[in-house]
């Protein structure tokens, strides 16, 4: 840190105290909650959700989305499909512009995904191009096997054309088009002043709806609506401001004294009271997150299939997440259902019985493992420290007292240690949250391979092969019915228990219009109006 | 009095040293990295960006690498916040540590000791106990029961000043500037009480009062500098810690000191940061430390003898 740069910050500090006196509660701006500081504005680096909102307002991807998390037509008017599935053909819009006045050419999303894919970056989001969906030649780049760019299946024949070739059919691969995944890059500015470009208002050049006009490290992002942008015409809000708003009580206070318009969460003590006071305002909808307990395969009592299956039908979820837990996640018998309308799951063997009857084979099933009230089974929960997600592992562990009498202890632990603890294998049950790549089911039952991810050490070939069936079908309804029945394989299995799906928060002011719910959390700036 | 500097700066840069190499290992012992994530991103990307940021390299190598950067004053990227490294972290969000911290100090002194002497003046008149009930609320109530409470009535309630954020010149500073300095203007007006009280008693008070020389030299001349030495004492730390940023004051007023960092940090296993902040921390400790001594040394004599 040199002497002259803390001069200037002192001196940028003086004037602001001094003379600024903008108001937040401007009309023109609309102020949203980010929750904890942006973790990177590099668009082919930044992998946090939140910081993806401000990466939605300021880029467009091939694809965007529209008011309820609907996608439409972005940076590509239209697109077409080749007969096997396996070669995607964009069709960029005509006369679409970066906010500096130059093209926006095909070239600019091929760039994008170079840049990812290229080690040098330190990216992790390459992970989108060779295993969401698999891109000619993007794991080989990835891993830094080559680093000949002419082998990567994304390719601009010309300024208005991008093909992307796949070696596997993926009709989910329009979800992963958007600006989170692939953010066209403005080569000539990225290469002028290297990474530093993305957050230096002066230099950054964008193509999204909005361009980055103020970073104020820690405090807030401001952007200001792009005129070059091709549908400006349509974009109703002037300026948006993501202020950081790490405490949810203080963000609160200030959506209370009108200093926030839409929040980044709501205190989960408060909820309800504030659903009955202003319950237009109270924006409570599952998310693409699913809450489910896994059982260690590795430890003995948890290799007979009863006893992992007493677990699960133990649980009396809707009590536990409706009047225990309350933070509006949602009660669920399935694990990979719920985020795609046209997927139809199986749920877990039992889900038709009433709580009392599973209840009652749940005993038995305990019984028939040997475990009794003379022989208690103890067990641990390792969870997250939150306090939505301790009450669930000790509301949980109460059920099972109550039904099963198993003593379980909950072992609540930060983020990185409960991360650590999983690949360790130091837990009976371990409190498991998969956030998906988008909202299907695939995402979720690509995770559970056998092959993919050997922490669950579950050994399941036919898993695995179902999963390679249904990765042939290149229309989404052929392939949802294959997908369908490897979620059968899992949960029949019974590794672990789904219980609810994640909800998210928000609290919206009324002098904001068109905010929708959306699995995918998308709300776009340029589609919400203030009054 | 050069000596003595060099020397006290000497020790303590011995101080900081163990402290970044105490820091530096214990950090390394807590589960998890800073690039723990339950994606399957595929192991040769992983190893990259590990190696990216040396993680891959052994211990002791990482250890020598840092103290190596250190001699160049140069702490290294933060892993979490990818666009910017760590002295630009600290350089960034220390200005408003500063200026909310300094703005704390001088109130925090200048209301402490005020109320300090109008106590010791006035002994159990109506000031004492007026300031005896604030001291005793700044020192009793918590900073996150206080802020809270005072964001409720004078900005959502009566919309006179911001909630948090850092949109509104020096009105986003009046809130946290008065709920930081508190509990410091009530340990400051019970010294200053406290120890006008005893000086007041001291035969050069008594003899200045017998000159007749007039209440207020006595007062000023006399009896505060005497009476000072403990608030002094008291400020050297106290600044320290005040001016570096509370991470409960940021927190709760949402403002963008670096305070927050110090605790979202470790959480987040970014351990360049980490060291950042610990080694600013104790610089700047030890650093009041130092004025603190020398402050006390050129007000109290005896201090300047003894030596």
């Amino acid at each position: 840190m040199k002497a002259s740069k803390i001069a200037k910050w002192f001196a940028i500090t003086a004037i602001s105290l001094g003379f600024t006196a903008t108001s937040a509660l401007a009309d023109d701006t609309l102020d949203r909650g980010l929750g904890s500081e942006w973790s990177s504005l590099d668009p082919q680096v930044n992998f946090d959700a939140n910081a993806g909102w401000i990466m939605s307002d300021v880029y467009e991807g091939l694809v965007t989305f529209g008011p309820g998390g609907v996608m439409r037509p972005g940076a590509a008017e239209s697109w077409d499909v080749s007969a096997d599935g396996l070669t995607y053909t964009f069709h960029l819009r005509d006369g679409a512009k970066w906010s500096n006045g130059d093209p926006l050419v095909a070239q600019d999303f091929v760039n994008s995904v170079q840049r990812t894919l290229n080690p040098d970056t330190v990216s992790d989001k390459g992970y989108y191009f060779y295993s969401v969906v698999q891109v000619k030649g993007a794991a080989a780049l990835a891993n830094g096997e080559t680093t000949d760019m002419s082998t990567l299946g994304v390719t601009a024949p010309d300024d208005r054309t991008l093909v992307i070739e796949m070696l596997t059919p993926a009709p989910h691969i329009l979800e992963v088009m958007g600006a989170f995944q692939i953010p066209p890059l403005h080569t000539p500015s990225y290469e002028a002043n290297g990474a530093g470009v993305f957050i230096d208002p002066a230099k950054v050049v964008s193509n999204g709806a909005y361009v980055i006009k103020e970073v104020v490290p820690q405090s807030y992002v401001l952007l200001e609506r792009n005129p070059t942008y091709w549908d400006a015409a349509n974009v109703a809000i002037p300026f948006v401001k993501y202020q950081v708003t790490e405490d949810v009580s203080t963000e609160l206070k200030r959506y209370e004294a009108g200093e926030i318009d839409i929040t980044y969460d709501i205190p989960a003590n408060q909820i309800e009271s504030l659903r009955a006071s202003i319950p237009d305002q109270v924006f409570v909808y599952p998310i693409i997150e699913e809450l489910y307990y896994t059982f260690n395969l590795t430890h003995d009592v948890f290799k007979d299939i009863n006893v992992r299956k007493a677990l699960s039908l133990a649980i009396d979820r809707e009590l536990l997440m409706n009047k225990i837990v309350k933070s509006g996640a949602v009660a669920t018998f399935s694990y990979a259902g719920g985020f795609d309308p046209t997927y139809d799951g199986p749920l877990i063997p039992g889900a038709e019985l009433t709580q009392a009857e599973r209840e009652a084979m749940a005993k038995d099933l305990m019984a028939a493992a040997g475990y009794g009230p003379d022989n208690p089974l103890k067990i641990n929960i390792v969870t997250t420290v939150s306090d939505s997600r301790i009450k669930m592992a000790q509301g949980a562990a109460l059920m099972w007292k109550k039904v099963l009498g198993v003593d379980a202890t909950v072992e609540p632990m930060e983020v990185k240690a409960w991360l650590d603890s999983f690949n360790a294998g130091t837990w009976d049950v371990f409190a498991d949250d998969l956030v998906g790549d988008f909202a299907g089911a695939e995402s979720f039952l690509a995770y559970m391979r056998p092959s993919a991810e050997s922490g669950y050490n579950w050994d399941k070939p036919e898993y695995d092969a179902q999963m390679d069936v249904a990765a042939t079908k290149a229309d989404m309804p052929s392939r949802n019915i294959e997908l369908a029945k490897a979620e059968k394989i899992l949960l029949d299995d019974v590794i672990f228990a789904p219980i609810a799906r994640e909800a998210s928060h928000h609290l919206v002011s009324p002098h904001v219009h068109g905010f929708e719910p959306s699995v995918a959390e998308y709300n776009l700036s340029q589609f919400l109006t203030l009054d | 009095m050069l000596r003595f500097v060099g020397k006290r700066l000497w020790n303590g840069s011995l101080t900081l040293f163990a402290l970044v190499t105490l820091t530096f290992f214990v950090m390394r012992l807590a589960p998890g990295g800073p690039f723990s994530r339950n994606r399957k991103i595929s192991p040769e990307v992983q190893a990259n960006i590990e190696a990216a940021f040396h993680l891959d390299e052994p211990i002791w190598q990482q250890f020598g690498r840092f103290v190596w950067g250190l001699l160049h004053l140069d702490l290294g990227p933060s892993t979490r916040f990818r666009d910017y490294s760590v002295g630009d972290i600290i350089a960034s969000g220390l200005p408003y540590s500063l200026t909310i911290g300094a703005w704390a100090v001088l109130v925090a002194t200048l209301v402490g000791i005020a109320l300090g002497i109008a106590g010791a003046m006035r002994r159990n008149g109506f000031t004492d106990y007026a300031a005896g009930t604030v001291g005793v609320i700044g020192i009793a109530i918590p900073i996150f029961v206080i802020g809270p409470v005072l964001q409720v009535v004078f900005a959502v309630q009566l919309h006179w000043l911001p909630v948090g954020g850092w949109n509104d010149g020096w009105r986003s500073l009046v809130l946290p500037v008065v709920v930081l300095a508190l509990p410091n203007i009530a340990y400051i007006s019970r010294l200053t009480r406290a120890s006008m009280i005893e000086t007041m008693r001291e035969n050069y008070v008594r003899t200045a009062v017998a000159k007749g020389i007039g209440p207020t030299r006595t007062l000023i001349g006399h009896t505060l500098e005497g009476a000072l030495i403990p608030v002094i004492a008291y400020l050297g730390p106290a600044t320290a810690a005040i001016i570096t940023g509370s991470i409960l004051i940021e927190t709760v007023f949402a403002l963008p000191g670096i305070g927050r960092h110090f605790v979202d940090a470790a959480l987040n296993r970014d351990y360049p940061l980490v060291m950042g902040i610990t080694l600013l921390y104790g610089a700047l400790l030890i650093l009041f430390n130092i004025v603190t001594d020398l402050l006390r040394a050129w007000i109290d004599p005896r201090l300047r003898h003894a030596r």
